[in-house]
């Protein structure tokens, strides 16, 4: 069989070029990485896995006879706080596979070798990890409806919700991606950031009969994590304001920014064929 | 005679020196409004108390401070959890007054008094001053039953569902191009 | 006059003590097909990846179609790369491979749709367009490499190693492609390949590689002739009119003549003392001249030492000084 080769149509180079610039290549990357991710199956069933948790959750709640005000005040808060776990892990988990990946499976160099700049790379990556974020937001919604919209708190729930969430995912994914950029293997970098997780919620589980000085207090407020849902139960449960308890937002909104930076700053020299920031 | 004389004038004078003081009074006046509220669990309500200055000398520093009780005793009441801001602090010069607002969640069903008391506040606190309170607010709070396992079903049920059926279709399309590729 | 599409100057690349390719020198043109040639570890998937911009230089210069080392963008614009082992999603249809890249190279939807579905045409994946990628043969992955490579309208084309794990007829379509694109498209191709017949009758230049050197460069026949591998050859002719094969023969000083205990009517010819290869084939043809001139028939000539594979094996089994 001859394979036969249509002429090409004729383009100047300025016409390529104000082509690619119209069409940013951040939104076509996050476009594809978002269609991978849903339309293979994964996305979508850690999302169906995650609303039989909270419907169990849920069910219980509203089957107990004894439940009073506070109780399902709490129980909002708990079901925020599972989406806020859960929303972020998972997308600190995709984004860790987001360059480690792309070596792993040899599609890196496809990548690397066309126009789209390295931080748009990045940025398209960073933005399909965080639609498994939005994604459990939105499925938490219906959930917190039902339980909070008889204690009058629904609309402050969703939104506190959403804004501590995606800070705390916005910072978590470009850690993620951080650490997938200097891994050469992808179950390296996905167990380097699960353990990354494991560490900054171990402190949240001791039991609470432990002496809880000020160096626990610390502990609690560096983690980004622990400190985003500190804030959300601050207002939630104990009804204290938004601006009462800001400080708990310190280090979510440090960690995006740090880890963001980073990401700006290097990122041209980890989206490589190999790991690292050293000169390639 | 006159010895005993002496006696007697010595006790007149110890009879008529004065008892240790009482530290002066809060010349405060506290007045709530509304003085009733009924209300329904969960909701909010607002309740203004005016502070008064109604002596001669400035308060210094003072302390206003909400309080909620059960008045049917068989409730417990975390005044925490009916308002997160109880105190307010404040200084009045003489005759000067100050409206003070406090928001309230009804966390619990029930008859409950809420009232402000204001005590002095900073380092000029001895022991022993009076306080002013304010007269007592009522506020009545109906039950309502905001959940329950009928109304929590659809959600629970139609969640999985949904979610379900996209998991199942991406994964059904995944097995059909690999189908077409045999 | 064609234009020099690829130019490398003194390109090197070490990773710590190593140097992995050294003081690499070479130039294309356009329309040109370009194999680079060597041994595993040679340095070949390196230099290309220097030139694609995938790594950095340690020192040298490149520039491809005009771009400067330094316009790394510019240069990715008009380059299309398929490089070894190249991995494919294995969720993604080829169709939808082939959009997605199309629209990284700023091609709106239905343009990129229209592309992605001609080029699957042009390299025979018309029919599978809407399979799994994890479907397709390695041979299909391979064609499906090469019609990314073309998404762009490419100026340079690079192939590293485009037939690995082909079957025969799997080899010949990708050459066959190959040529059509230079042809077609007037694109240079820089072909990295271990297989040397065919490089013969597909690239017009060739650049061997060696412990990250530049072995030899130049024409198929250049290279031959640099390589000055001694020639022979085998010459068959009846045998009543070996004896007189033998008196033609006879005027050519450096010709040393044989004949096979085994095969009589074999003549074995050797050119004699050092001289270039090219003076060896001269002999050799001039020797083949003169006998069908003489009037005999030639029923076997077989030259030895006068393919590219005999230029290959010589300069890579010289020791780098």
């Amino acid at each position: 069989m001859t394979l036969q080769v249509a002429p090409p149509d004729v383009r100047t180079p300025e016409e390529s070029r104000a082509i690619t610039e119209r069409q940013s290549g951040w939104l076509v990357i996050a476009e594809q990485e978002s269609r991978d991710l849903w339309t293979s199956g994964r996305g979508s069933l850690l999302l169906f896995l995650f609303s039989i948790l909270l419907s169990a959750v849920t069910y219980l709640t509203s089957t107990n006879q004894a439940l009073n005000f506070l109780e399902q005040r709490e129980s909002v808060n708990l079901v925020l706080q599972l989406a806020v776990a859960v929303g972020v892990l998972v997308t600190l988990v995709v984004s860790a596979d987001g360059i480690s990946g792309e070596r792993e499976r040899g599609t890196l160099e496809s990548l690397l070798v066309t126009p789209v700049p390295r931080r748009s790379i990045i940025a398209g990556k960073l933005i399909a990890a965080l639609t498994m974020w939005f994604a459990t937001f939105v499925v938490t919604i219906p959930y917190v409806w039902v339980l909070a919209r008889g204690v009058g708190i629904l609309g402050q729930a969703l939104a506190l919700g959403f804004c501590v969430g995606t800070l705390v995912a916005v910072g978590l994914a470009c850690v993620g991606l951080l650490i997938s950029g200097v891994c050469n293997f992808n179950k390296t970098s996905i167990a380097a950031s699960l353990f990354l997780m494991l560490i900054l919620f171990a402190p949240t589980q001791l039991p609470s009969g432990l002496p809880q000085g000020w160096f626990f207090d610390v502990l609690r407020r560096a983690n980004p994590v622990d400190s985003g849902l500190a804030y959300i139960s601050s207002i939630l449960v104990n009804g204290h304001s938004w601006t009462q308890d800001l400080s708990y937002l310190i280090t979510p909104l440090l960690t995006a920014i740090i880890a963001g930076g980073a990401l700006i700053l290097a990122g041209p020299r980890l989206v490589r064929l190999t790991p690292g920031v050293n000169a390639g | 005679m006159r010895a005993l004389i002496m006696i007697l004038l010595l006790a007149g004078v110890l009879i008529e020196l004065p008892a240790p003081a009482l530290a002066d009074p809060l010349t405060v006046e506290v007045v709530a409004d509304p003085p009733v509220v009924s209300t329904v669990l969960g909701d909010h309500f607002e309740v203004s108390t005016e502070v008064k200055n109604t002596g001669t000398k400035p308060t210094g520093e003072i302390l206003a401070h909400l309080n909620v009780a059960s008045i049917e005793g068989s409730v417990y009441v975390d005044p925490e959890d009916w308002s997160s801001e109880r105190s307010q602090q404040l200084s009045l010069k003489p005759g000067e007054s100050r409206e003070l607002s406090w928001e309230i969640q009804a966390v619990n069903s029930g008859q409950f008094a809420a009232y402000v008391v204001v005590v002095p506040f900073g380092g000029s606190v001895n022991g022993n001053e009076q306080l002013s309170i304010s007269p007592l607010v009522k506020v009545d709070v109906a039950q309502r039953t905001t959940l329950t396992a009928g109304g929590a079903l659809p959600v629970v049920l139609m969640v999985p569902l949904l979610t379900g059926v996209a998991a199942g279709t991406a994964l059904f399309r995944v097995r059909r191009r690999r189908g077409a590729g045999t | 006059m064609t234009s020099t599409t690829v130019e490398a100057v003194r390109l090197t690349k070490h990773y710590g003590g190593r140097s992995a390719v050294q003081d690499v020198s070479f130039t294309a043109s356009q329309g040109e097909i370009v194999g680079l040639l060597g041994p595993n570890g040679a340095g070949k998937t390196t230099t290309i990846r220097l030139l694609t911009t995938v790594l950095v230089p340690t020192s040298g210069e490149f520039s491809i179609a005009g771009h400067p080392s330094t316009s790394a963008s510019e240069i990715r614009r008009c380059i299309g790369v398929l490089p070894e082992s190249s991995g494919y999603p294995a969720h993604q249809t080829g169709g939808e491979y082939l959009r997605f890249f199309a629209r990284l190279y700023g091609l709106s939807r239905s343009k990129a749709n229209s592309l992605a579905a001609e080029l699957l045409a042009t390299v025979g994946l018309e029919q599978r367009a809407e399979s799994s990628v994890s479907t397709y043969s390695r041979g299909m992955r391979q064609r499906l490499g090469i019609a990314r490579a073309l998404i762009n309208d490419p100026v340079v084309v690079f192939l590293d190693e485009p037939t690995l794990g082909l079957d025969p007829a799997g080899q010949a379509q990708v050459l066959d492609l190959i040529r059509t694109i230079a042809k077609t498209r007037a694109a240079t191709v820089v072909l990295s390949t271990h297989l040397l017949p065919e490089v013969e009758d597909v690239c017009s230049k060739v650049v061997i590689l060696n412990h990250g050197r530049v072995a030899g460069a130049g024409s198929v026949g250049e290279v031959i002739s640099t390589a000055l591998i001694e020639q022979s050859a085998e010459l068959r002719v009846p045998i009543d009119l070996v004896e007189r094969a033998r008196n033609v023969l006879a005027g050519f000083p450096n010709l040393a003549i044989d004949q096979l205990s085994e095969q009589p009517d074999v003549l074995v010819l050797a050119v004699d003392g050092a001289g270039t290869s090219g003076g060896s084939g001269d002999v050799m043809n001039a020797a083949l001249a003169a006998i069908t001139a003489a009037g005999i028939p030639v029923l076997r000539f077989e030259l030895e030492g006068a393919r590219l594979s005999d230029a290959f094996f010589k300069m890579t089994s010289e020791a780098v000084a």
